[in-house]
């Protein structure tokens, strides 16, 4: 591939005949690939592709599929204001949970590996504990715990003589607690990510900074946060992926019951995904629902993913699959 | 040599391997994409129990209590096995619709809910049971009225069977009344404030005063107005806010709004949402007294609030008695044993034996007429503290208002909810609300008409 001695004809053919050889040779290794390509065609390629189609179809799931053209998409785009409020949420719920969660997680990511405390080992698994809740005991625990009468939360705060909060019958505070839980799901799990990506920092670094004389704000901007950028770019971008994703808290602090509707008062707590999951299994009976409008829903999210992603790494100005 | 003996064993092992590989990952592909499904033909796994061949059924609904359907069966022994599977309500019917989406899961009965049998009705997968070899059209006239409507699809196909209806009335603690210095018996408290005495809401609204003035405010009539008063007035009206495509929202849910908030506005409920860890703390606290609601409440409290049982008491409603949910059964087209699945749905919703069955120790209460002739509804019943309320629940079902059902009532259900937290929760004028909620409905379902 690298001679400029062949024609461009005789060039195709040689590297044809390599490409062919080079195949031969390694059958058994593409065989052993095979298994995990084959489930990815089944699993993953054909649902996504599967996706689009349906995308430009109308369908209940039960009745024949009918063709649509674009006409999913062009409804989402100018005549679907709940859909819109959903969108408005999820990127509120990013900046205002994943924002602080990464925030929170490096600093303290920072903190247990400096060597000021003892008990490293206890933290890391404190913090790292709530990532292993199921949704569901998360739920539970929380919506008792946010429970305007007898919650625990309004309960300190009638000690010190402030009325109770409707954290979760409010519109206003719905979109805080919601955040709150998913600070307190995802920070040990953001933390530990940081960590690793702070213990493979060459501690002579600091040594060297020390002794000339930087402070702990110094070495932490100068020298830590720039050396973390690509650790920092990863957790960026599954955080996005994630929170445009989010699902499983709003819909146990928020799921609606027989007598409120999905996403609380005024749908402040509904999600793009809650949306798109109602669409297409509750409310999947009409031209504005169903599997393919839900399916429209998923594609344009993609593309919000695409968008916020790129985004950020031009302005990091960094890829995350190099560094 | 033996350099090339040794490549040859590896290359064959190699082949051999991959083979293997290759198999199991084809059998796996294939396991997942319906082996695994439940209620497969009886195959040679099938168990043999004497010389009958026994088949597996499998039975989908979302109240632990399924299990007594399940056991009472197959004490019958009558050539299928029913295995009971207990699929969370949130997600028993979507469940149920993946399953006919990706052609394959389905059980071998389903349960519908009358908020959910109208999006399953509109549509195909499931069996019609007036069809042959079925025969179920001989039921009709055992069974409620406006429940067999809403199993039948519009060109006159039944295809979910009418299992269990709600009627519901106002729910008291003697032991509160008492402590209120109120009646507590049922005669006493029906002329306080029961349709059959001519009573309207005002004055269910009047005792809900005493009560709240009597305990200090510690103490309410009802926990939520959105449910117990919202729920009870717009189901007086004939639940359903689809007549074909045509919206009632506006028309149904006004008078019922404009009463909630008014009992809200007043401070007349505990202000305690329904379904949740606070309301269950609110019974323990005696922070309400009563609640407005369907028969079926009596398993969950009988599970979870034991200490309750023998002090509820029932009274008809105020204005009028009303249906709050119900069930169906259904079977889906998928299953290969329709003629087994609808014996089992014959003994369950269309035999006085496997209905009361269910509904002695549940409240799940029969839509099939011909068990309520039952001795056990004349009974008194325990947890009612000896009250005869079994035959209470009886003459309500058989007066209630009938009920539309229709494919977007989930949605507008929600669309109405979303306007009514509004409501409860922020003050806004229930009538405008309910006006922004009709219109929304009329955006949201395209087709819809005023």
């Amino acid at each position: 591939m690298s001679t400029t001695t062949f024609s461009s004809a005789e060039q195709r053919a040689q590297d044809q005949r390599t490409l062919r050889k080079e195949a031969k040779r390694n059958a058994w290794a593409y065989l052993f690939v095979s298994p995990f390509y084959l489930l990815y065609a089944v699993f993953g390629l054909f649902p996504l592709l599967y996706g689009v189609w349906l995308s430009f179809h109308q369908w209940d799931g039960i009745s024949p599929m009918q063709w649509v053209g674009l006409n999913n998409y062009i409804k989402l785009f100018t005549a679907d204001e709940v859909w819109w409020k959903a969108i408005y949420n999820t990127v509120w719920l990013f900046f205002g949970a994943t924002t602080p969660q990464l925030l929170l997680a490096l600093v303290l990511a920072f903190i247990i590996n400096s060597g000021y405390i003892r008990f490293k080992d206890f933290f890391r698994a404190a913090y790292f504990m709530p990532f292993v809740a199921s949704a569901v005991a998360v739920g539970i625990l929380f919506t008792s715990l946010f429970g305007k009468q007898y919650g625990m939360f309004n309960y300190f705060l009638s000690l010190f003589g402030v009325p109770g909060v409707d954290w979760l019958g409010s519109a206003d505070w719905l979109k805080p607690s919601i955040a709150a839980v998913t600070v307190w799901q995802w920070t040990g799990y953001s933390m530990i990510i940081f960590l690793a990506g702070l213990q493979s920092i060459n501690p002579e670094l600091y040594e060297a900074a020390r002794v000339d004389g930087a402070e702990t704000r110094d070495i932490f901007f100068r020298i830590t946060m720039p050396l973390m950028s690509g650790v920092i770019l990863f957790q960026v971008v599954t955080s996005i992926i994630g929170a445009m994703q989010n699902f499983d808290i709003p819909v146990m602090l928020a799921g609606g019951t027989q007598s409120s509707a999905p996403g609380g008062t005024d749908r402040a707590g509904l999600t793009a995904m809650m949306q798109l999951y109602w669409s297409a299994f509750k409310y999947n009976t009409g031209s504005k629902s169903g599997f393919g409008y839900a399916s429209a829903m998923s594609f344009i999210l993609f593309f919000i993913i695409v968008i916020f992603s790129y985004t950020y790494n031009r302005w990091r100005g960094q890829n995350p699959t190099e560094d | 040599m033996a350099m090339n003996d040794k490549a040859l064993s590896r290359r064959r092992f190699l082949r051999l391997a991959a083979a293997g590989i290759g198999a199991a990952g084809a059998a796996g592909v294939l396991a997942a994409c319906g082996g695994a499904a439940p209620g497969e033909a009886p195959a040679a796994d099938a168990p043999a129990e004497g010389d009958k061949v026994v088949v597996e059924l499998t039975f989908w609904w979302w109240g632990a209590e399924g299990q007594i359907w399940a056991d009472e069966y197959n004490k019958l022994n009558r050539g299928a096995k029913v295995t009971f599977v207990n699929t969370p309500f949130a997600d028993s019917h979507d469940k149920l619709l993946t399953s006919f989406a990706s052609g394959s899961g389905a059980p071998d009965i389903a349960s519908l809910e009358i908020g959910r049998v109208g999006g399953f009705t509109a549509k195909g997968g499931l069996v019609d049971l007036k069809a042959a070899p079925f025969d179920g059209g001989k039921y009709e006239k055992d069974m409620v009225a406006y429940k067999w409507t809403q199993g039948s699809t519009s060109d006159g196909r039944l295809v979910a069977m009418p299992w269990d209806i709600g009627p519901a009335g106002v729910w008291y603690r003697t032991d509160l009344m008492e402590k209120m210095g109120l009646p507590s018996e049922p005669e006493a408290v029906e002329e306080l404030f029961s349709h059959t005495k001519g009573k309207k809401w005002e004055d269910f609204f009047a005792i809900a005063a005493q009560v709240a003035e009597k305990s200090g405010g510690a103490t309410k009539m009802v926990a939520d107005a959105a449910t117990d008063i919202y729920g009870g007035a717009l189901r007086q009206g004939g639940e359903g806010y689809f007549d074909g495509m045509k919206v009632l929202i506006e028309e149904k849910a006004t008078r019922p709004a404009q009463l909630a908030a008014d009992f809200r506005k007043q401070k007349l409920d505990a202000d305690i949402d329904w379904w949740g860890a606070d309301w269950a703390t609110g019974v323990k606290n005696d922070a309400f007294l009563g609640m407005v609601i369907a028969c079926w409440m009596q398993g969950g409290l009988t599970r979870e609030q034991p200490q309750t049982v023998g002090k509820w008491r029932i009274v008809p409603a105020p204005e009028a008695s009303y249906n709050w949910g119900g069930s169906f059964c259904a079977i889906p087209e998928q299953t290969k044993n329709a003629e087994l699945a609808w014996d089992f749905v014959q003994w369950a919703c269309c035999s006085a034996e496997g209905q009361n069955a269910m509904f002695k120790p549940t409240g799940v209460f029969p839509a099939y007429k011909p068990a309520w002739a039952d001795p056990l509804y004349d009974e008194p019943v325990e947890f009612f503290g000896g009250q005869r309320a079994f035959r209470m629940w009886a003459n309500i079902a058989d007066n209630v208002a009938s009920i539309v059902r229709s494919p977007y009532d989930l949605q507008a259900d929600d669309i109405v909810n979303a306007e009514m937290a509004k409501v409860m929760n922020e003050g806004k004028d229930p009538v405008q609300a309910i006006k922004d909620a009709e219109a929304e409905a009329l955006k949201a379902i395209e087709g819809a008409t005023p």
